[in-house]
């Protein structure tokens, strides 16, 4: 018997367990949606009813827990996620599966998310510093406490589009709904939620940590595609234009004509394995953003 | 409904799980405005007076995976009382979708009555 809303989100919870957080966190927050908007309406049409006793003939209809919880886990399973497709199953020879990767959205997803990452990097790290040193500083005076709240709000917008952005390009599942929680706990409910959740300051530091790690992943992105294609377009611009391969202490260097196709194929290939790379730090990046920005 | 079988309780659930996105679309197709989720529940209740064929938190998982394939847009709205509520509207692909899940839908439910009427004619003769 089931005698409040928190406590079929509890089961519910329990009933998804070890399935992905983000649907764990999409199925409670469709759930308390659902539940809260009848119950809200059961009481208002029925005065006299007890919340136990809505709850029994709301439920009924919206199913038990198990009931949802087996919806929502077999419906997943079918969901294309973002622009990542099913990983083909089927064996492919290690030249293809070499060079297949310049055909791979997730490898080019990665990689755009690598040069996005210098740019969302700034902007999350100003703002988490500048959110910060302003809060510690007002806290002194009575704007502080709703200045934090606001601050501590935009950092969990922040974190859910973050989300969404890694989710499209790094093909890692994500929530698809920003989490509310409590019914109408009022201003103070609200604020003392966001200040004691382990998420909010998770996704504060994830904001902070972004900073190096784009810079990281903007330098290593266009550092290894200018040198590649630097290799992949230099023996044509030396024959056309005479320009030289390198350019030493008044020197210059010139790639010897056999040596040519050598340097377009050793750019070509080194383009491949940038992808690659792209491909290995999108995964690692979908994970570390799935622990810092998603919490059951 | 407590003399149904596991049988016919599974037979339902296959049932369902396919044409709960035709229903959830034509509902959708039919709204002159985006609907939430309860609202889409209540509709579905209201219009008909008989035993609910699905339960309702099987709805959203639904209204999701259509979302993501581009037949449903939405957008969420905070509400006075209460969470903030997502509201679900169908897109020209959706419509287009629709049309055509229908012709199927009108296929199907033929083939089927024909084989059904069938079967009663073998046993009346």
């Amino acid at each position: 018997m089931i005698k409040s809303i928190d406590e079929y989100l509890v089961l519910l919870k329990k009933e998804l367990a070890g399935s992905d957080p983000a649907i764990i966190q999409d199925a409670l927050s469709d759930s308390e949606e659902h539940l809260r908007i009848a119950l809200d309406g059961a009481i208002a049409d029925n005065p006299g009813t007890t919340e136990t006793d809505a709850l029994r003939s709301i439920i009924e209809k919206y199913g038990q827990p198990a009931e949802v919880a087996g919806a929502f886990m077999e419906l997943e399973a079918r969901i294309p996620i973002g622009l990542a497709r099913p990983a083909q199953k089927h064996r492919r020879s290690l030249m293809s599966r070499f060079f297949g990767v310049i055909a791979d959205p997730r490898a080019w997803g990665s990689f755009l998310y690598m040069l996005f990452s210098l740019a969302t990097g700034i902007i999350y790290f100003t703002w988490a510093v500048t959110g910060m040193s302003l809060s510690a500083s007002l806290l002194a005076l009575i704007v502080g406490l709703p200045f934090v709240g606001l601050f501590l709000l935009s950092v969990r917008g922040i974190a859910f589009v973050e989300g969404r952005i890694v989710e499209a390009l790094l093909g890692v599942r994500m929530p698809r709904r920003s989490l509310f929680s409590g019914h109408n706990p009022g201003w103070w409910g609200h604020f003392k939620s966001l200040v004691l959740e382990k998420r909010t300051w998770m996704a504060l530091a994830y904001m902070v940590l972004q900073l190096p790690i784009g810079i990281i992943y903007f330098t290593l992105a266009t550092f290894l595609v200018t040198v590649s294609l630097g290799f992949m377009v230099q023996p044509v611009l030396q024959l056309v234009f005479n320009l030289p391969m390198a350019h030493i202490d008044g020197v210059s260097y010139f790639t010897p004509g056999a040596l040519m196709p050598l340097v377009i194929l050793g750019g070509f290939i080194l383009f491949i394995i940038t992808m690659h790379l792209a491909k290995s730090v999108g995964k690692m990046h979908g994970a570390l953003a799935k622990t810092m920005l998603v919490t059951e | 409904m407590s003399g149904t079988s596991t049988a016919d309780k599974k037979f339902r659930k296959e049932l369902n799980s396919g044409t709960a996105a035709l229903v959830l679309l034509s509902v959708l197709g039919n709204a002159t405005e985006p609907m939430y989720g309860y609202q889409i529940a209540k509709h579905i209740e209201s219009d008909r007076h008989q035993v609910l064929m699905m339960k309702q938190g099987a709805f959203y998982p639904v209204l999701r995976s259509m979302e993501d394939s581009g037949l449903l847009e939405s957008r969420v709205e905070p509400s006075v009382s209460g969470p903030p509520r997502r509201y679900y509207r169908i897109t020209y692909a959706g419509h287009q979708t629709l049309g055509r899940w229908k012709e199927i839908w009108d296929q199907t439910k033929g083939f089927v009555d024909t084989i059904l009427q069938g079967v009663s004619d073998d046993q009346e003769h």
